[in-house]
């Protein structure tokens, strides 16, 4: 089978994403407990569960962020604890998030060439910003997303669903080979949100990438996503192909009875 | 602790109110704040506002002392900027992560920053009239150093109070914290940087005309001579002059803040 040609793949490495006993407690409080699974490449995942589920808390780990109490984190092989460069890490994570997180006195293009720093010198960055730099790389990362035309408009004067377009042009620019996103559309309206996850979702299978998205809304995870992980108080309650899930795991998950933080 | 620090924090309130009572007492109030010939002096220099002296060869001096003034103001700027900008950032810490690097980085260019700052630009200006002479060279190294003081102080604040969300997406991307600084720090600060930055240039246009009353020409130049002759018409024509030079430089400033603004 042919797959679509990507402007931007880099690898055709197996990328699988392997955890082992990762746990991480925030004073008293376990917000993850000891979790070992494995995401092969291509897959698309979706973590659902409660606030203060660890859903974040996963993401943060995986996105080598936040440092585990225990256990290690195998990205292709690699142990994460042992990449020392930002450059290494960049080229195996790269995260979307829910707050989009753009500088908003840069212009579109330059927040999606940001995604480039890692390969560029120091002072070919700074050149960059005067005289963009890999420009058509950028542009055709922005036409993918559907803003190609607002390549030149701060990100500062974008609507939310075009920062995040943006935000994930970045991230197609960046090339990791795994994609990570914390709630990618929660503020987003519900047409938009529908929008962006559709084409957060197709660039990852595209180019086989590998996609691990926190997500607020059940109705958007089943929509999308292959594979989903209930968490409940920092433990997987279910990790199943999409259509095993069933509503009663669902209400089960999301029920208040016996939920941390709740009374 | 809490109850210390309260009592400690009375304490100091109670110095510093009993500090400016005494320091009222000291002013000598009855002798007068004003000579017996100022009320009238004060008059005629009231009156004499009404009736600016604009004869062209006023005028022609009043351009030209404006141009002295603007150029020292502007050269004085840009070696604020010069000490200002490289200072600024290394005192805000943001580009060291080692504890040991990071407080020997911080504290030298604070201290560098504090001593530049604390002496005044008038001060400096003797020194410097002291060592070189009554030269430009004194006038814009008295203006920039004490200037590019408080530019680095206030451009490591700023640099240190950018939004972090967007700064940790860029170390995500694999950004190092000198990349974060040129795509993330100073785009966001700049706008804050700028309007400082003009401020100070206001600031800068005002002590311009004060140094030159140190000898070195220009608008102060001008309005002390009027002065000395008694020709308070003249005086304020000059004076004119230099409220318009920091309008102008407000206008300015406004119209590149509006751009800059997200």
């Amino acid at each position: 089978m042919l797959r679509a040609p990507s402007v931007l793949s880099r690898t055709n490495l197996s990328t699988d994403v392997v955890l082992d006993g990762l746990s991480k407690r925030y004073d008293a409080l376990e917000a993850l407990a000891p979790l070992s699974l494995r995401v092969e490449q291509g897959e698309t995942v979706a973590l659902l569960g409660p606030s203060g589920s660890g859903k974040t808390t996963l993401l943060l780990l995986l996105s080598g962020q936040m440092e585990p109490d225990t256990g290690r984190i195998v990205l292709s092989g690699r142990d994460m604890a042992r990449m020392r460069s930002g450059r290494e890490r960049a080229r195996l994570v790269g995260m979307v998030h829910q707050q989009f997180d753009l500088v908003p006195q840069l212009s579109a293009l330059h927040n999606v060439l940001a995604g480039r720093l890692a390969e560029w010198s120091l002072w070919a960055s700074m050149v960059s910003l005067v005289w963009p730099r890999d420009h058509d790389m950028a542009v055709a990362a922005l036409a993918r997303m559907g803003v190609a035309d607002r390549a030149d408009v701060r990100a500062g004067r974008l609507s939310g669903g075009e920062q995040q377009r943006v935000a994930i042009a970045r991230l197609l620019v960046q090339d990791p080979a795994v994609i990570l996103a914390d709630e990618p559309v929660a503020s987003l309206d519900p047409a938009r949100a529908g929008e962006v996850l559709a084409l957060l979702v197709s660039v990852a299978r595209q180019s086989n990438k590998t996609l691990v998205a926190s997500m607020h809304s059940v109705e958007l995870a089943r929509e999308h996503f292959a594979r989903l992980i209930g968490l409940r108080n920092g433990e997987v309650q279910f990790d199943l192909p999409n259509p095993q899930v069933t509503e009663s795991m669902l209400h089960a998950l999301y029920d208040l009875r016996g939920l941390r933080g709740e009374s | 602790m809490k109850a210390r620090l309260l009592e400690s924090r009375r304490l100091l309130t109670l110095i510093l109110v009993g500090a400016f009572l005494w320091s009222l007492l000291n002013v000598n109030w009855a002798e007068g704040l004003v000579h017996p010939g100022g009320l009238e002096a004060l008059g005629q220099i009231a009156l004499a506002l009404f009736q600016p002296r604009l004869s062209p060869d006023i005028l022609a001096a009043g351009a030209q002392a404006s141009w002295t003034t603007v150029a020292y103001a502007v050269t004085g700027m840009t070696l604020a900027l010069a000490i200002g900008l490289p200072l600024g950032v290394v005192a805000s810490g943001v580009l060291t992560r080692v504890g040991w690097v990071r407080r020997l980085n911080v504290g030298s260019a604070r201290f560098v920053l504090a001593f530049f700052r604390s002496i005044h630009e008038l001060v400096w200006a003797w020194l410097f009239v002291a060592a070189v002479g009554l030269s430009p060279v004194a006038a814009v190294l008295a203006l920039g150093i004490p200037y590019g003081g408080v530019l680095g102080r206030i451009y490591s604040e700023l640099l240190q109070d950018v939004p972090e969300g967007p700064l940790r997406a860029l170390r995500g991307a694999g950004a190092s914290e000198w990349r974060v600084l040129w795509y993330g720090r100073l785009p966001m600060a700049l706008p804050d940087m700028l309007s400082y930055t003009f401020y100070r240039f206001e600031c800068g246009i005002r002590s311009a005309a004060i140094l030159s009353f140190v000898g070195l020409g220009g608008l102060g130049y001008q309005i002390q001579i009027s002065l000395a002759d008694l020709n308070y018409g003249r005086m304020w024509t000059f004076v004119l002059f230099l409220i318009l030079l920091v309008l102008l430089v407000g206008g300015w400033s406004g119209i590149v803040r509006r751009r800059l603004v997200v």
